[in-house]
Order: C-alpha cells, then sequence, then structure tokens
C-alpha cells in the first residue's frame, strides 16, 4: 500500500529542494542519482580518436616487439629428435616391444652448435603427443602427501597409482609421478682438447616455490614404482622430495601435450659449430603412443627462451595499427563524413537506405 | 419517508440479483468469486459484550500481508526461486558437479547459484519487511471504540468482533444537502440506488455528478476519508434518516442501518446496545450477507445493506457507529483478494497492497529465453563434439593414464561409446558457464533499481498540482517501454480534461477571443515561429467554463461594437437557450451550473461574463440580469417567459427555445452545428455568412469545438398555430420523438445567423505537442473512446491525429441505409447488412490505401471507425482486413467502443501484428484495455483507481509519456540490451577458452582454470560493472531523447538485440577466446625467465584468466557511451578484485600454489597481459571504429552533434522545465503572429462525454436512444424513465 497512510508515517519525505511549502509533498528529492545526471566523461569514437589509438599502439608495440624479436634471437637453441634413432634396426618395427625390453637403451647422438652459446645452457626434454593435461591424468596426485610427512596415507585422489603390491602407500603417488621422465643425457664434446664431458647441473631447475613450499623435506620416496607396472622413472628413496628437482619439474603438468620440460644446466659455454656428443639413455617409453622426444639445449636473454611468438605478434599488431592509421586517414580524407552530419540521420536519409 | 426507503429497499435488493444478469462486471464477481467452503454453521457475535465472545476464539484485526515468517522464510523463499528454470538448471549442474564424471569441483556450481540465492533471498526478505512495516501501519491506525462509555481510540489490531467502534467521514462536506421536494427526492435517491447497484463503476461517479443538481450530493475528498477497519454492522449515523454513503474509491454504495438500530448513536446510548448477532460464516462474496440480529427479543434480519466492508469509506455523513462482525484477515475484502472481482470492484488504498497485479514478461524477456535456448543449444553441440572427441581419443597406448587395469566407465576405452556418454555430462558440468547464471538476479536488480529509483523519482514526471510522482508497479516492462509502437489512449481524462471552456467566438463577422489553442502552439513550433508571451489585459478573466479575453466585448464594451445588435442577440442566445440549472447563490461569483453537458454550462457562464447572468430558473421563466443593455453600469433583471423548449439530440444536432420577453417579443434562439443552421438560415446576408463559415473553419483547425448561434422573431399568429401542433406531437403516444423533431422543423426555419461560438475541449497539458513528439519517435496512436464520432474527431484533430492533410477513412454506421435497415428492426438482417456493409468498406478503403501507398508522396491516411462497424469488422473474417488497413493508417480513431472493444482492438494489434502495444486510460472502462496491452499505463492523481491498479505504470499527466517512453524507456531498453548481449559475450568468451583447451587435453574435460576462478568470474570478476553499465549508460541526454524523438525507433526496430547483434557479439567472443587461448599457449611454451624454467597448466591457465578478467572489463569500457567514476570504481575494481584474489588465494590452494607471484617474477607476464587485451579489443575497436566513422548509428550522430555541449540536463535545466510546467491557461500568445489554417472540419460537436460514453460503456454497445437526456428530463419534471438496458 503506498497509499497516505504510508505518506503519514513517512511525512518528513521532504518537499524537494524547490522549497515548495506543501507538507506532504510526494516530490521526489533531487539528486544526481536519480536524476541521471551523473557528471560523466562521454567519449566519442571520432576518426580523430581511432586514428590516434592507432598509432599509439603501433608506437608501443612496434619498439616492443623489435626488443621481444630481438631478446628471443638472441637465444640460441639445438633441437635433435631422437626417439627414431635410437631405436635398434631390428626393432626398427617393434619399438614398443624394444622399450619395454631390458635391452640396453644406450644411445649415442651428436649435435652441432650453430653458434656459440654462453653459458648457462639449458637442457630440456621436449615430449610430444604426451597429454599431461589429460584430467585422469592432472588429478592423479596428491599434493598433501607431497607436502608433508604426516600426509602420507592421503592417497585416495592418486588412484589407480596410491597403492604398492604390498598394500603401503606410494610416495609420490598417483599418475604423474608414477610416470615419471628417465630418459638420462650425458654430453661431452669429441672436439676438445680432452674430450671432457659437460657436466649437466640438475640443481636449481624447479620454481622455487615448489622448492620450498610443495614439496616437503621430510618426505621421502617410498615403495615408488611398486605399484606392479613401471610407469617411469625411478627416484632415490634416500633423498627427500624437496631435492628431487626432476620430480618437481615433472609435477608442474604441462598445458599443452607437447610441451619441454628442464632437465639440467650445462654451465660451460659452447663454441659456435662445435659437435656435443650426447650418451642418451633412451628410457622413457614414447613409442606405445607415437610421441616424438626431441633432446634441446637453449640459452636464455631477458625475455626467457626462443620464442618469436610475442615479438612477431608484437609486430605485427603494431604493423596492423600502422597500416590502419594510414588506411583510416586514406579513407577519411576521400570519402569524409562530417561529425554530427545530420545528413546521414536515418530518418534524413528518406526512407529504404536504412 | 420511511415507506419511501422500504421501498428502495425492495428495489435494490432486486436490482442487485437483476444486475447480476445484465451488466457484466458484477455478475462475474459473482460467478467467478471462489465462495470458500463454509464451516457448518453460523457465527453468533455478542456484540457489545468481549466476555461473551471470548470463548469462540474470534481472529484478532491485525493482518499480515507478508509472504513469510522466520520458520517458512527458507524452504518457502527457496522455492520460488526453484521455480525459474535457470535455478533448476544450475541446481542440476551443482548436483552434477558433486558426482565423479565432474571435472570440476562442486564450488564451482555451487557458490555462483548460492550468491545468486543469497541476493534473491535478500531482496525477498527486503520486500517482506516493508510488506510487514506496511502492515504495522495499518495495523496501528488509531479507531474510537467504545470502552466503559466512552470512544477511546485503539489501534486496529486490538479490534474485536462484536466491538461497536465510531468512524468517522473526514472529508471536507459531510452532510447529505437535499432540496426540492421530498417526492422528487426520494425519485431521485432511488434512481441513484438503481444505478450505484447496478454499475459499480466509476463512471456511476459521472451519474451522481450530473444527477446531483437537484438532490445535491456534496462529493468529499477522497483523500482524507477515514477507512473502516473491520467489516461492520451499520448500527446507526449522523445523518438523521440513517444513510450513508460509502466510497470504495468512487463507487458509492448507499447503505441503511436497521431502524431500530438508530438511536444508538452517542457513548451513553451506544452502551446500552446489547444484541446478539448470528450470521454467515467469513466469505470472499463481497455482495452477499446473510445474518440476524437478535435485539431486545426480536429477530431483525440483516442483509448486504447494514454490511460495511473493510477498506471502503464514509462519505456525507459525519460518522457511523457499527459493530464489528469479521476481523482482519477473515474481512470480506481480505478473504476476496486475488480474486478476479478486486480489479473490477476495488476497495480503497488500505487494500492495495492486496492486489495481485497480473505480471506481464517483457518481449525483450522473451527474446532473452530464446537466446538463452540458443546457448543451450551450443553447449549442447560443444559437449557433443567433445564427447565424440573423448570416445575417439581414448585409447590404451596412452599407459601413462594407466587404462589397463580395472578402469572407471569414464575412461574405459572397451566401451568408447559409455566414454563419450559420460563425457558428455562431464562437459555439460565444465561448459555450464555459457548459461550466464547470474544474468537474470543483475537484470532484475538493474531493472529494480531503475523502476524505484529513475521512474519514481524522475522530476520531469512529477505533476506539482496533484501531488502526484510517476509510479512504477512493476519492474518488468522497463525495456518494454523503449519499444512501444502503438499506443491506445482512451479519450477522457486522458487526452482532455473533459472541462469546456469557451474560448473565442465570431459575432457578425467579428472574431473576438485572443487566446490561442495548444493545438496552434504546436503547429506553430512545429512550424518554427517562436510564439511570444503577451502580458494578459486586466479584464481577462478566467473562470471554470470561461477563458476568453477581448478588451472590446468584455465589460460592456460590446456597446461600442458597430455591431452592437448582433453582440446583444449572441448574448441573449447564450443566456436563454439552454437547459441549465442554477445552482447556490444567485450572485455572479457564487452561481455554479448545472448542466447535462459542460459545452452548455460554459456558454452560460460566458454571458454570464458578457453581462447576462442567469441566475433563476422557473419551469416556465428564465431569470437573467442584463447590464449595460439600455446604457453603460445600468443592471436590471429580466425575466424571459420559455414557451418551448426543442431539445438537442443526435439527429437534430440544434436545440432550440422559444421565448417571450417581458415587452411581448417572440423569440426563437437556437444553437446548433453549423451544418444543420445553415440549411435553416434565411435568405440574404451571404457575406456574413460567409464570413462566420470562415471563422467556424479556423476555429475547427484550431481544435476548437464550434456551435452556430441563430434567431428568429416570431409573428404571435405564427407561433399560435405552431405551437398547437407542438402540443399535438407532444402528447401523441406513439413515434412521440419523431413527431416532435418534425414540429420543430417546421419553426427552425429562416433563420438569422447571429454568430458562433468555440469551445476549447480543455486537453490535458502538453498532449498536442506530446502526441506529435510520440509520432516523430514512429509511434502511432489510436484514440479509442466511447464518445461520438464528431467529438472524437474533433479532438483528434485538437491533438493534431489527424489533419486536413490526411486521408480520412470513415466507417461509420451512421448512414442512410443502415438507418433504414435498422428502422425495419429485424436483428439478424440488421447484423448481416451491417457486416456487408463494413465489408464493401474495408474493402474500399484498403484498396485506396494502397494506392496511396504505391504512390511516392501519397497522403498519410487515418482511420475513424464507430464502435458498431467495429464490432463486425472485428469478425475473423474481416480482422485481417481491419487490421491490414488500419497498419498502414497514421492514426486511427476509435469511437462508440465498449471496454471489451478497446481491449479486443488492442490485442489485435498485440496478437496479430505482433507489435509492442501501450494502452492509457484513467477510468474502469478502460481497464480491459490495459491489462490487454503489453504495457498498461494508468492515469494517477485524479479520483478512480481503477485503471492505476491494473497498470504497469502509473503516471499523472498524458504528456509524461514522452519521459516514460523517449527517455527511461528508450535507455532501459538500451541498457538492458546492453547488459544481456555483454553477458552473453562474456559467459561465450569465457567458455570458449575452456572449448578450445579441450581439444588439446584428449578431450578428457580436463578444466583450463581452477574452480574458484570459474565460479568467482560471473559473480565477482565481471559483475559489478555490467550493473553500473545497466543503470548509468546513457547514449544521449534527457533533453536530446526528447528533442530527437526519431531516436526512440532504434527500441522499435529493436536494432540492439536483433540476431544480428547477438551474431556479431558471438564473432567477437570466439575471435577473442582464440586470441585468449593461442596467445598465451604459444607465447608460453618454452623457458619463461632467464633461469629457462617451464611453466606448468595452471601458470598459463592464470596468464590466460587474467587477460580474460582484464579484457572482459576493458571491453565494458568500450561500449559505454559515458563513463562516470562509478565505471571506473567498478571496472578497476573488478580487476582489482581478481589480483587480490589469486594473491590470497595462491597462497593457500595446492595447485595453484604461489602461480601469480611466479608469473610476476617474468617479464612475460608484463608482455603477455599488454599484448593480449590489446589484440582481443583490437577486433572490437576496428569494428567500432568502421561503424563509427561510416555507418554510424543515428544517436552517434547526435551525441557528435551535441559534443561540445556540457550535459544540458543540470539542476537548472530542471527547473527550466518547471518554469514551463505553469497551467497552460495562464499563457496568453499573440494570435496575430499564428499561422491562420484554414479547413473544411469545423469541429461542431455538443455533446457530454461523461455519460454516452458511460452507458456505451457499461452495456457494450452504443449509447441506447437519449439515454443520456433522462436525468434532464427529470430535472425538467417531464415524465421520468429510466434507462432501457437490453
Amino acid at each position: 500500500m503506498s497509499g497516505h497512510m504510508a505518506s503519514s508515517s513517512n511525512g518528513g519525505s521532504g518537499s524537494g529542494d524547490s522549497g515548495a511549502p506543501r507538507r506532504n509533498s510526494k516530490r521526489p528529492k533531487y539528486s544526481k542519482f536519480t536524476q541521471q545526471e551523473l557528471p560523466a566523461c562521454k567519449p566519442i569514437l571520432t576518426p580523430k580518436w581511432v586514428v590516434s589509438a592507432f598509432l599509439i599502439i603501433a608506437i608501443v608495440f612496434i619498439p616492443i616487439g623489435i626488443a621481444c624479436l630481438l631478446g628471443s634471437r638472441d637465444v640460441v637453441e639445438v633441437v635433435e629428435r631422437y626417439e627414431t634413432r635410437c631405436i635398434p634396426p631390428a626393432y626398427a618395427n617393434n619399438e614398443v616391444q624394444y622399450i619395454q625390453s631390458s635391452v640396453d637403451k644406450t644411445c649415442n647422438i651428436s649435435m652441432t652448435i650453430p653458434k656459440r652459446m654462453k653459458k648457462p645452457i639449458y637442457v630440456y626434454y621436449q615430449l610430444d603427443n604426451f597429454y599431461q593435461n589429460h584430467r585422469r591424468y592432472v588429478k592423479s596426485r596428491s599434493d598433501k602427501q607431497l607436502k608433508s610427512l604426516k600426509n602420507e596415507n592421503d592417497t585416495s585422489s592418486c588412484k589407480p597409482e596410491h597403492l604398492a603390491t604390498n598394500g603401503g602407500a606410494i610416495v609420490p603417488c598417483g599418475l604423474i609421478a608414477w610416470s615419471l621422465f628417465n630418459d638420462t643425457y650425458i654430453f661431452s664434446r669429441p672436439n676438445n682438447q680432452n674430450n671432457q664431458s659437460l657436466t649437466v647441473n640438475k640443481k636449481g631447475i624447479a620454481w622455487k616455490s615448489d622448492k620450498e613450499k610443495r614439496f616437503g623435506k621430510d618426505v621421502r620416496p617410498k615403495n615408488f614404482q611398486g605399484g606392479g607396472l613401471r610407469g617411469g622413472g625411478d627416484l632415490d628413496a634416500t633423498i627427500p622430495l624437496s631435492e628431487q628437482e626432476d620430480l618437481m619439474v615433472w609435477m608442474r603438468t604441462a598445458a599443452l601435450p607437447t610441451f619441454r620440460k628442464l632437465y639440467g644446466k650445462i654451465e660451460v659455454d659452447l663454441e659456435a659449430n662445435e659437435t656435443i656428443n650426447v650418451t642418451l639413455g633412451n628410457n622413457y617409453n614414447t613409442y606405445s603412443f607415437n610421441g616424438k622426444k626431441k633432446l634441446v639445449l637453449s640459452t636464455t636473454s631477458w625475455i626467457g627462451g626462443r620464442n618469436d611468438f610475442l615479438g612477431i605478434a608484437y609486430l605485427t599488431v603494431g604493423m596492423i595499427c600502422l597500416a590502419l592509421a594510414i588506411g583510416f586517414t586514406v579513407v577519411y580524407f576521400v570519402k569524409p563524413r562530417r561529425l554530427g552530419d545530420p545528413t546521414f540521420l536515418s530518418w534524413n536519409r528518406g526512407p529504404g537506405s536504412h | 419517508m420511511s415507506g419511501g426507503w422500504e421501498r428502495l429497499k425492495g428495489s435494490r435488493s432486486r436490482t442487485t440479483r437483476d444486475s447480476s444478469f445484465h451488466t457484466p462486471a458484477p455478475s462475474r464477481t459473482v460467478t467467478l468469486g471462489r465462495v470458500q467452503p463454509q464451516a457448518p454453521g453460523h457465527r453468533t457475535i455478542y456484540c457489545n459484550d468481549r466476555e461473551a465472545n471470548l470463548p469462540v476464539r474470534f481472529k484478532g484485526n491485525s493482518i499480515s500481508t507478508t509472504k513469510y515468517n522466520f520458520l517458512t522464510f527458507l524452504p518457502k523463499g527457496l522455492f520460488e526461486q526453484f521455480r525459474r528454470v535457470a535455478n533448476c538448471y544450475f541446481l542440476l549442474i551443482s548436483i552434477l558437479s558433486m558426482t565423479p564424471i565432474s571435472p570440476v569441483n562442486p564450488v564451482t556450481n555451487v557458490v555462483p547459484l548460492s550468491l545468486v540465492l543469497l541476493v534473491s533471498l535478500i531482496k525477498e526478505a527486503f520486500e517482506d519487511w516493508k510488506r510487514f512495516q506496511n502492515d504495522m501501519v495499518i495495523n496501528n491506525t488509531l479507531i474510537d471504540v467504545l470502552q466503559n462509555e466512552k470512544w477511546v481510540a485503539l489501534p486496529w489490531k486490538k479490534l474485536q468482533v462484536g466491538d461497536i467502534i465510531r468512524s468517522f467521514c473526514r472529508g471536507a462536506f459531510c452532510h447529505l444537502l437535499v432540496i426540492g421536494p421530498d417526492f422528487l427526492t426520494e425519485f431521485l435517491m432511488l434512481l441513484c440506488h438503481l444505478i450505484v447497484s447496478t454499475f459499480s463503476n466509476s463512471n456511476f461517479a459521472a451519474i451522481c455528478y450530473h444527477l446531483s443538481f437537484i438532490g445535491k450530493i456534496e462529493f468529499g475528498n477522497v483523500k482524507k476519508d477515514g477507512f473502516f477497519p473491520a467489516d461492520l454492522l451499520f448500527l446507526a449515523s449522523t445523518n438523521a434518516d440513517g444513510t450513508a454513503n460509502l466510497d470504495g474509491e468512487t463507487n458509492l454504495k448507499i447503505r441503511k442501518a436497521l431502524e431500530r438500530t438508530w438511536d444508538y448513536l452517542t457513548p451513553d446510548k451506544a452502551t446500552e446496545f446489547k444484541g446478539e448477532m448470528q450470521c454467515e460464516q467469513p466469505n470472499n462474496s463481497l455482495y452477499t450477507f446473510t445474518g440476524n440480529l437478535i435485539f431486545q427479543k426480536q429477530t431483525l434480519p440483516l442483509s448486504p445493506n447494514q454490511i460495511l466492508l473493510r477498506g471502503c469509506s464514509l462519505r456525507n455523513t459525519e460518522y457511523i457507529v457499527g459493530a464489528v462482525i469479521f476481523t482482519g484477515h477473515e474481512t470480506k475484502t481480505t478473504l476476496a483478494k486475488g480474486n478476479e472481482s478486486m480489479g473490477i470492484l476495488n476497495m480503497g488504498k488500505v487494500m492495495m497492497n492486496s492486489m495481485n497485479v497480473p505480471s506481464k514478461r517483457s518481449t525483450l524477456e522473451r527474446k532473452l529465453d530464446k537466446l538463452i535456448l540458443a546457448l543451450f543449444a551450443t553447449l549442447f553441440i560443444m559437449c557433443l563434439i567433445g564427447a565424440i572427441g573423448s570416445g575417439i581419443f581414448i585409447n590404451r597406448k596412452y599407459y601413462y593414464l594407466s587404462l589397463d587395469k580395472a578402469v572407471a566407465t569414464e575412461f574405459n576405452p572397451g566401451n568408447r561409446f559409455a566414454v563419450a556418454a559420460l563425457t558428455l555430462f562431464t562437459l555439460i558440468t565444465l561448459y555450464s558457464t555459457i548459461i550466464p547464471i547470474s544474468l537474470y538476479v543483475s537484470i532484475e536488480m538493474i531493472k529494480f533499481i531503475q523502476s524505484t529509483q529513475f521512474i519514481n523519482k524522475d522530476l520531469h514526471m512529477y505533476h506539482a498540482e496533484t501531488n502526484t510522482p510517476a509510479l512504477a508497479r512493476t519492474s518488468n516492462l522497463n525495456e518494454e517501454l523503449g519499444q512501444v509502437e502503438y499506443i491506445f489512449s482512451d479519450k477522457t481524462g486522458t487526452l482532455t480534461r473533459n472541462l469546456m471552456e469557451f474560448f473565442k467566438c465570431s459575432i457578425g463577422g467579428e472574431v473576438y477571443g485572443s487566446g490561442v489553442t495548444e493545438t496552434e502552439l504546436g503547429g506553430a513550433q512545429r512550424n518554427g515561429i517562436k510564439v511570444q508571451e503577451v502580458r494578459k489585459s486586466s479584464t481577462a478573466i478566467h473562470e471554470k467554463g470561461f477563458n476568453f479575453d477581448d478588451h472590446r466585448i468584455m465589460r460592456g464594451a460590446w456597446r461600442n461594437e458597430p455591431n452592437f445588435d448582433a453582440c446583444k442577440e449572441f448574448f441573449r442566445c447564450l443566456a436563454i437557450c439552454h437547459t441549465v440549472l442554477p445552482e447556490g447563490d444567485e450572485s455572479p461569483e457564487k452561481i455554479t451550473y448545472q448542466a447535462a453537458s459542460p459545452d452548455e454550462a460554459a456558454l452560460v457562464t460566458a454571458a454570464k461574463n458578457f453581462g447576462f447572468f442567469f441566475y433563476r430558473r422557473t419551469p416556465t421563466m428564465i431569470h437573467v440580469r442584463e447590464s449595460h443593455v439600455e446604457k453603460m453600469g445600468k443592471i436590471q433583471d429580466v425575466a424571459y417567459e420559455i414557451l418551448n423548449v426543442l431539445e438537442f439530440n443526435s439527429t437534430r444536432k440544434r436545440q432550440s427555445v422559444v421565448c417571450r420577453y417581458p415587452n411581448g417579443r417572440l423569440v426563437l434562439y437556437c444553437k446548433g452545428a453549423d451544418t444543420v443552421i445553415y440549411e435553416r438560415l434565411a435568405g440574404g446576408n451571404d457575406d456574413l455568412k460567409k464570413v462566420t463559415r470562415a471563422h467556424l473553419e479556423q476555429f475547427g483547425s484550431a481544435g476548437l469545438r464550434t456551435l452556430c448561434l441563430a434567431y428568429r422573431d416570431l409573428s404571435p399568429d405564427t407561433y399560435e398555430s405552431w405551437n398547437e401542433k407542438f402540443i399535438q406531437a407532444k402528447s401523441s403516444l406513439r413515434d412521440r420523438e419523431k413527431k416532435l423533431d418534425e414540429v420543430a422543423e417546421l419553426v427552425e426555419r429562416d433563420l438569422i445567423l447571429i454568430g458562433s461560438t468555440a469551445i476549447e475541449d480543455k486537453l490535458q497539458e502538453g498532449v498536442p505537442a506530446c502526441i506529435e513528439t510520440l509520432f516523430r519517435a514512429g509511434i502511432k496512436v489510436w484514440v479509442l473512446t466511447g464518445d461520438k464520432m464528431e467529438t472524437a474527431i474533433n479532438i483528434a484533430y485538437a491533438c493534431n491525429l489527424i489533419n486536413n492533410d490526411m486521408k480520412q477513412f470513415i466507417i461509420s454506421s451512421e448512414t442512410e441505409a443502415i438507418r433504414e435497415v435498422e428502422d425495419r428492426g429485424d436483428q439478424v438482417e440488421i447484423a448481416r447488412f451491417i457486416k456487408e456493409e463494413v465489408k464493401k468498406e474495408l474493402k474500399k478503403c484498403l484498396e485506396e490505401a494502397q494506392h496511396y501507398l504505391r504512390t511516392v508522396s501519397g497522403p498519410k491516411l487515418s482511420l475513424v471507425i464507430d464502435g458498431k462497424c467495429l464490432m463486425y469488422a472485428l469478425d475473423p473474417t474481416l480482422r485481417v482486413m481491419l487490421l491490414n488497413l488500419s497498419l498502414n493508417c497514421h492514426s486511427v480513431v476509435c469511437c462508440r467502443v465498449s471496454p471489451l472493444q478497446k481491449a479486443q482492438v488492442t490485442s489485435l494489434v498485440k496478437k496479430g501484428a505482433r507489435k509492442i502495444t501501450l494502452s492509457i486510460g484513467d477510468g474502469a472502462n478502460d481497464v480491459s484495455m490495459i491489462q490487454a496491452a503489453h504495457i498498461g499505463v494508468g492515469i494517477s492523481g485524479l479520483e478512480g483507481m481503477q485503471a492505476v491498479m491494473a497498470s504497469d505504470f502509473a503516471i499523472a499527466q498524458f504528456r509524461f509519456l514522452t519521459d516514460l517512453l523517449l527517455v527511461h524507456g528508450r535507455w532501459s531498453y538500451l541498457r538492458i540490451c546492453k547488459v544481456i548481449t555483454y553477458f552473453f559475450y562474456k559467459n561465450l568468451t569465457f567458455t570458449l577458452t575452456q572449448f578450445w583447451f579441450t581439444f588439446q587435453t584428449g578431450f578428457s574435460g580436463q578444466r583450463f582454470y581452477d574452480d574458484w576462478f570459474q565460479s568467482l568470474y560471473n559473480v565477482i570478476f565481471t559483475a559489478l560493472p555490467v550493473i553500473i553499465v545497466g543503470l548509468f549508460d546513457k547514449d544521449v541526454s534527457a533533453s536530446l531523447s526528447k528533442k530527437y524523438p526519431e531516436l526512440y525507433k532504434e527500441g522499435i526496430r529493436n536494432v540492439f538485440f536483433k540476431w544480428r547483434v547477438v551474431i556479431t557479439w558471438a564473432w567477437s567472443s570466439v575471435y577473442q577466446s582464440l586470441v585468449f587461448y593461442h596467445f598465451v599457449t604459444i607465447s608460453s611454451a618454452g623457458g619463461k625467465n632467464s633461469s629457462g624454467k617451464i611453466f606448468g597448466l595452471w601458470d598459463i591457465s592464470t596468464m590466460a584468466f587474467t587477460c580474460v578478467v582484464i579484457t572482459v572489463n576493458l571491453r565494458l569500457l568500450m561500449m559505454c557511451n559515458s563513463i562516470t567514476r562509478w565505471h571506473y570504481i567498478s571496472v578497476g575494481g573488478s580487476i582489482l578484485a581478481w589480483f587480490l584474489f589469486i594473491f590470497v588465494y595462491s597462497l593457500l590452494r595446492e595447485n595453484v600454489f604461489f602461480v601469480i607471484f611466479v608469473l610476476m617474477s617474468t617479464i612475460y607476464f608484463y608482455l603477455s597481459a599488454l599484448l593480449v587485451p590489446v589484440v582481443a579489443l583490437l577486433g572490437d575497436f576496428i569494428y567500432q571504429g568502421i561503424q563509427r566513422c561510416f555507418f554510424p548509428y543515428d544517436y552517434q550522430i547526435i551525441q557528435e552533434i551535441h559534443r561540445h555541449e556540457p550535459d544540458d540536463n543540470t539542476r537548472a535545466g530542471l527547473l527550466e522545465v518547471g518554469s514551463q510546467l505553469t497551467p497552460q491557461e495562464e499563457r496568453s500568445y499573440a494570435l496575430s503572429q499564428l499561422p491562420r489554417e484554414l479547413s473544411k472540419h469545423t469541429g461542431f460537436a455538443f455533446d457530454s462525454p461523461g455519460y454516452e460514453s458511460f452507458f456505451a460503456a457499461q452495456l457494450g454497445v452504443y449509447a441506447p436512444q437519449k439515454a443520456w437526456d433522462v436525468a434532464r428530463r427529470a430535472s425538467m419534471k417531464s415524465k421520468p424513465k429510466t434507462p432501457k438496458r437490453n
């Protein structure tokens, strides 16, 4: 009921600001909000604004693009696909059997360094067609268990890799850990004076937060790969998880089925045209699902590893905007529409033109 | 006296029964009223004896209209919420997400759902709280209750059954003033009563008004009346005869206490009253009551006549004393609430909150449903693609997924079909965000604020005179206001004020009167001519019925005019030739005139102001106080003997009086339509005729109602011979009317033209300008009125609905052919014939219309059709033709239509043409039309609330439609369109990024985003800004909206919510989602900082999500036309909220642990956060740039035209508007500055809108023959005749 009974109860609702002396006035009070007169900026997208916006984008983006591209081009990257090369001819048509057999899987390949690579040189392995982002895979882990010893038995999320055949909890549990990548790479420089091997530093390859917070210092591998089938690499049960950087890297699951993961660092400069030998432990089974394996050596720059995408994208967008700015300007001069030209109003254009 | 009342009572009860068969309205109430099952037996009430009533435990008088209480709030409120499909859908999704097949944590879906429910429940609780407060106010209203021989003021809620109470009428006039002989009074009361009980309709007020000149009933001020607190037994009243008039709103009902109880008026007397009442149990039937009062050992039967219903108010009586019968929720009005009957009988404002308004949904919302369905389809297709993909993908070769062992069905490669089926459900939960869950609640909030804060509080729509602000009674239809294409308007009370004012005249070939009509003003403004305000001269007089100023003839100055004699005749004709009754003191200031039509009153008032003051009427004489006749300043009373009155009727279109001067001169004065008068003029003096004709046309085009005045001197011989014939005709028993007409013809000839009058049928303020604006906005205005065709056409001219440039199609039943057939009287034949005629006419008009439409610059078309023809034209076989014709017409006038036909016409356009319709009206006869249209608008601020009660919006003046439609409607439409499309866009974009990710996860349904990201996306990170846009966005200011009404056409064409618009947004979504997903994933491959470390899934998804939140919020800013501080705050706040959230959240959750810090430690993050939003928005920016520069919308051009002007909507502007609102009558403009338009339309109209339309309305057909004359006949003491009802 909005009748007068209500108004009598709140008779002080005011007589508005015009000072009308009438009591019980229902005149609404003036406020900028209710009268919808809030101060507002009213941007109008005039051609001038459009062109200047494009120009600004171009001016900002092209330099950034060039910088990114330069940064990315600074990076020297050597990629070597090896999973087919490391199959002995005898197993050429039976790769899965080979990888599952217990024959020695050592394999030697050599890589040529196209340009001088400054230390540190990062060693990555790149897998292909490996769905680390599969739903079944992603959730098959127990972050609690990884973090602290007291949650050792918190493995319910890890099915089916949660219990070892002996009934004990697997630490670290789950499909991710179970399928730990276990190819090994040993580098040597044959052309160097003393054929010295290149040590691969496997420390400092995981993100600091993983190392310090997510993987417990008191958690040690237990019953690992003890669930019957072997999925991948093994872990040293004496080393706490917080030191197992390989595992940390592996367990930071990749977003895409093609991904790189950091294997280690070579802290020596490599010269241009130098050939280095890699002794591979080709242990990891990607043959089942026709996955590629690649070994990548890469330096980094301020922008990170080799990735031209950002640079190209910035440059392209900058260029497009420049072109658009020019295009708009040209069109604007060729076929201008005067701002606020009333002849463009639909009711002035006559029927049928809309 | 009492005998008379017995008769009255008897007839009343009979009529009540009869009426239920004759009139549609009350009968519906009776038949449809859900009479509740009666508890066995009856209730016995001991009056004035609380102890005796105690054992029965009657319910208290406190009422509660709240929906919930503390216990029922949650279950009931939740149940209400889940009646919405969207909420049900999300409940289903939430349940699904609890199952193991869900890729997401239940939290994803439960959190938004609960938040939405929470907001809705808070809103419900708030509204219920308001209702509770209202109840409290009602329950605590004070009423005098008899306690210990004293009247004690108690709150209503303390009232108990059996209490004796006293209820005051707090109106100004509280007495029934009766003049004249007793039998006449009684007769009138009877008549009054008959009509009241027959038509419970607000138009009754009109009848009463016209009856009131004899048994004068003073109408108190409605606003001040007290209401009855409960259903009462009427015991006694201050009126000696024991009557009281009750009023719901304007429906007066006479109640009469039992004679035996009349004395119990004073406290000491009333204390003695100890009666036992046996009556029916509480029920919802408003018109029935049975019971007995056992009093002083006598059993007195009680009838509805003694019952006063709760919520009704008292009139014409100082106070009444009553005993409480039913209290609180047991009162009849409360029980009847929700009944359809309440739409018809409404019980005053107390009951207003118990009215159930039929809820309407806006067209846009229905279209939104389609969009939601389309989204469901999209969702299904996406899920299907994913499901098929998963079935194909799943393979044991992916040994790392460990699919060899006993694996759950959802991943079992052995049963690909099952995998696909289960993945389908998985994906549904994953993509559930495509349906914007918070959309409905956001829209509801926006609309609620729009209606309560903007529409209700708009100062432009506040009417100071009646102290009425606009009222949005529903918030469902705000945006519908922006798309109205057809307006159906009532005439009286809506377009016009039903106030006739003498405005101009032409005497002896000279025009007098310097006023400028609303129509002329409108025309001048259209032509860009500035009308200057001219100071009013000191001679100007303005009173009711007279708005005229010309120093040449005022204050006796006419004596100096060259046509001095004509003036005298003119004024005498005005003073003598009428059927008006004077009332009140016989002084010019205090007298009031009671006339059958306001036109007549205006003419007599004019005569008074010219110095011919008609002050007394006796059956044979008219007394006129004439000034300045003999010489200046001399005043003399002259008595003219009225010999014959030849009455007005619609066929004669004229009225004559034969009078004898004191000096013996016999004159016939005649006034009437120019056509009939000109036919009867004596030969000669062609100049005068020509000039007067020109003046008539000039008046007509100015929207004035004209009458020609003429006289004829009669010689005694001529008169005597004629009078014999007249007396014969008058006393004939057969065909009296016809014979009288024929006799009149004999004397009404050889007339001498005096001049013409021009009366302004006062339009509501600003109506022509408003209609003009609405026309320009592409809205077509139809007038549906119960009035005569002439009146309707006249008003249509005055309102600029029709002008002489238009081609008019008139389909009328008043043709010779039809009349001929009607005279034969065969109903079947009449129906068949009229139908044929109408069909022929329609076909002819349609052909002609199509011909005109084909020609390029053909005239605009207009259609005038009357109710009888309409009845046949609405026949299913002719309906299409009618629709085709009327849709091609610029304006349509339907006259003599019944309320039902009003509704039929409305739904014809609504359903047949699928256009959005709005009906506006003020009376009960507009209710059906108001309910039938998409939007019903009621005129508020005056008496009669039925229209308002049935309406969706209530405004005080017709002209406020401009603000309501062009400003609020248009903005609401724009805003809601933006809100909907934006919701659509943001959810689609978000979901599509998820969809693209699915392709690279082996269709496993892995989520891309963290659960909480997904759940808070809709309710926190993107929720507020869109609401701000829904509230504040405006393309052009209010004044520009009104200045360029054409902008409104964008709404009619639904430019902003077409499928094309939706598809454009969809493309934008696809593009942006592709950018988000691919740019982020591609650029994030490889080492991402100088130490070569690699991102994982959650790093990348957080990156993508950041980009989505930034982009989506910035996109909103891009679509804003005006950016207030709140936009910045909300957009900035939303983005900031995301960062705050992720900072905290990434410290807590394992899977996204530290991601934001990892991300922010890389340069990559900043480079991407700049690149991705820019690229994503670039597409839209280019689109907007091209669109704006080369294909601008109208509003954009208007923005550009006025880009340098500051917002003109400032306070000063508002005050200026305020000064424009000064009453139009205070303005006077120089006529000479106006262009003169001559038209063939002379604007004859002389009828009485009140009752003709009333009868037409009531009977569903046309005014019965001369029904309106009944009241006047009664006044002339001729034989009374009750209106025929058939």
